[in-house]
């Protein structure tokens, strides 16, 4: 795991991110960064997205509303990290 | 070859209008379960840009499946050269026509309602008595026969969105005796939280569930659980929404899952007149749940094949009954112990291996195996088809040798295309039918069209 989070903010939520998404996509992920695109880059698909939140909910003791989930809060690693920030 | 007669779609049109010469347009409208979905409580689904733009652009498979004397609807035109290649092939094409917009983010049938030039031609076709055959008939197609005055080929929608749900594919297949894995419907909150203590048992114990979407499309609106948190946080989600909305309502079934040993999907036709044609067996091929393709003729038992033919009879009158008619795939599966499980879910649409009947008819002869299957492209520009069967050369099918790769869907190819300026790289799709003599000519066929794609494209 090799997270760039420069000027997150988010730094612990980018790594949990980064963790969660190693156990959904049951890869080890080198090289991702807070740029990285969810369904572009790591090819995630609906259900595995549904799964991520869970296993966030878990990992950052949080819950996720997925209504209030938009397209635009899963572009990126970032963008995810900055909701969850903000829902939290 | 020569396809049979009457061919596959002619049988359709006799099924749905009743004569077999009856202009169809086509449209082809995929993921309709997100339509029927709208007003239902299921899974929260999410979708990227590039998949959405994708799936919008599988509309180009009903060139391969109208005829002739069809017509069928596409958000832009295909690649030219693609159609050339398709003509070099013998294929007789439709009438294309096109929306007058095209937004990526909408389906084919989104677009063709805000056409007016679209709207006018379609009027025309009415006239001249064309049908109207879309994917799947959903609340958007019926307002598109409105419009217009094309004639439906299929039932009404609150019919066929029924017929569609699996909670309706359950209670069939337990009233009809099929036998179906270990499973539960769900319409309330409070049934679905009972059904989920009886499955946490089952997970405690060591077993796997599927917890799906009444109306999810592959891929999207299931869950596989293998834990009891997981169960859990499923049940927290579905409460939590109803307690939010005050919505008791939910669609969904929960079923073990069972140990499978191949993936079936089987396909039939339901007439106006309650007759049922059984059409064709295929291997489906997923992966984590997802349709990824499929293989023929299926590797099955004479036993199981047998036992479809029937299962379609009983499903497909029992449809009737409930008043449907139309084309219909079932998903089944065989399993691990020998046995076999003949309806997973119904669709009572058209299915991807509807759109591959007129290239099986046309070139599948009795020694063939085919392979139909998506290849995943990772690019950094748009492709032309051109440019692609220069990459694939000899690869590509031919007539006299009759085997090679048939393209059955270019559009899903550039369909992910950014706009100007975004130069990173983007997903996009092949689709084709490779047909061989044999399996080992199959895989090598398979590898070699996988090995020439990706030097097209960025490598994964």
């Amino acid at each position: 795991m090799n997270a760039t989070t420069v000027e997150t903010g988010n730094e612990q939520i980018v790594s949990v991110i980064v963790t969660a998404l190693e156990e959904v996509l049951r890869q080890e992920l080198t090289d991702i960064t807070v740029e990285t695109r969810l369904f572009d880059d790591l090819n995630l698909d609906s259900t595995s997205v549904l799964a991520l939140l869970m296993t966030l909910e878990d990992a950052l003791d949080t819950q996720v509303d997925p209504e209030s989930l938009e397209q635009a809060h899963l572009e990126s690693v970032g963008s995810l990290a900055a909701f969850l920030a903000e829902s939290r | 070859m020569s396809p049979p007669d009457p061919t596959f779609l002619q049988g359709v049109k006799s099924a749905c209008t009743g004569a077999t010469g009856t202009p169809f347009v086509l449209l082809g409208n995929f993921e309709v379960e997100d339509e029927w979905a709208r007003d239902e409580v299921g899974l929260p689904v999410f979708g990227g840009r590039a998949s959405t733009a994708i799936v919008n652009r599988m509309d180009e498979f009903t060139v391969l499946l109208a005829g002739p004397g069809d017509h069928v609807v596409l958000k832009s035109a295909p690649d030219s050269d693609y159609l050339n290649y398709l003509r070099q092939l013998g294929i007789e094409l439709p009438g294309i026509l096109l929306t007058d917009e095209h937004d990526p983010a909408a389906t084919v049938s989104e677009d063709a309602l805000r056409s007016p030039r679209l709207l006018a031609a379609l009027r025309s076709l009415a006239g001249q008595g064309a049908y109207l055959l879309p994917h799947g008939m959903s609340v958007l197609e019926q307002q598109l026969c409105e419009l217009t005055g094309l004639a439906p080929a299929l039932p009404a929608v609150s019919v066929v969105k029924a017929v569609n749900s699996k909670i309706y594919s359950r209670r069939v297949a337990t009233d009809l005796g099929l036998p179906q894995a270990v499973g539960w419907e769900c319409e309330t909150v409070d049934e679905f939280v009972a059904a989920a203590g009886e499955a946490a048992r089952a997970v405690a114990a060591g077993r796997r569930v599927g917890v799906k979407d009444a109306y999810g499309v592959s891929g999207k609106g299931i869950m596989v659980v293998d834990d009891l948190r997981r169960m859990d946080q499923l049940v927290r989600m579905v409460t939590r929404r109803a307690e939010r909305t005050g919505d008791q309502r939910v669609a969904l079934v929960i079923e073990e899952w069972a140990d499978k040993a191949l993936d079936l999907n089987y396909h039939f036709t339901v007439a106006r007149d309650g007759s049922v044609r059984f059409d064709f067996v295929k291997e489906a091929l997923t992966e984590n749940g997802v349709h990824k393709g499929h293989r023929f003729p299926a590797r099955l038992s004479t036993e199981h094949a047998a036992q479809l033919v029937v299962a379609s009879e009983r499903l497909g009158a029992r449809l009737a009954a409930d008043g449907f008619h139309g084309v219909v795939g079932v998903d089944a599966i065989t399993t691990t112990d020998g046995g076999l499980l003949p309806v997973l879910e119904i669709n009572a649409r058209n299915n991807m291996s509807t759109y591959q009947t007129g290239l099986q008819e046309r070139f599948m002869g009795p020694d063939s195996v085919a392979l139909a299957r998506q290849y995943d492209l990772r690019l950094t520009g748009p492709v032309t088809f051109a440019g692609l069967a220069d990459r694939l050369g000899d690869l590509l099918f031919d007539r006299e040798r009759g085997t090679g790769l048939v393209v059955n869907n270019f559009a899903t190819v550039n369909a992910a295309t950014p706009e100007p300026g975004d130069t990173r790289p983007y997903v996009g799709r092949l689709y084709g039918l490779l047909l061989a003599r044999t399996q080992q000519e199959l895989t090598d066929l398979d590898n070699a069209v996988v090995a020439a794609v990706q030097k097209e494209t960025v490598h994964v």
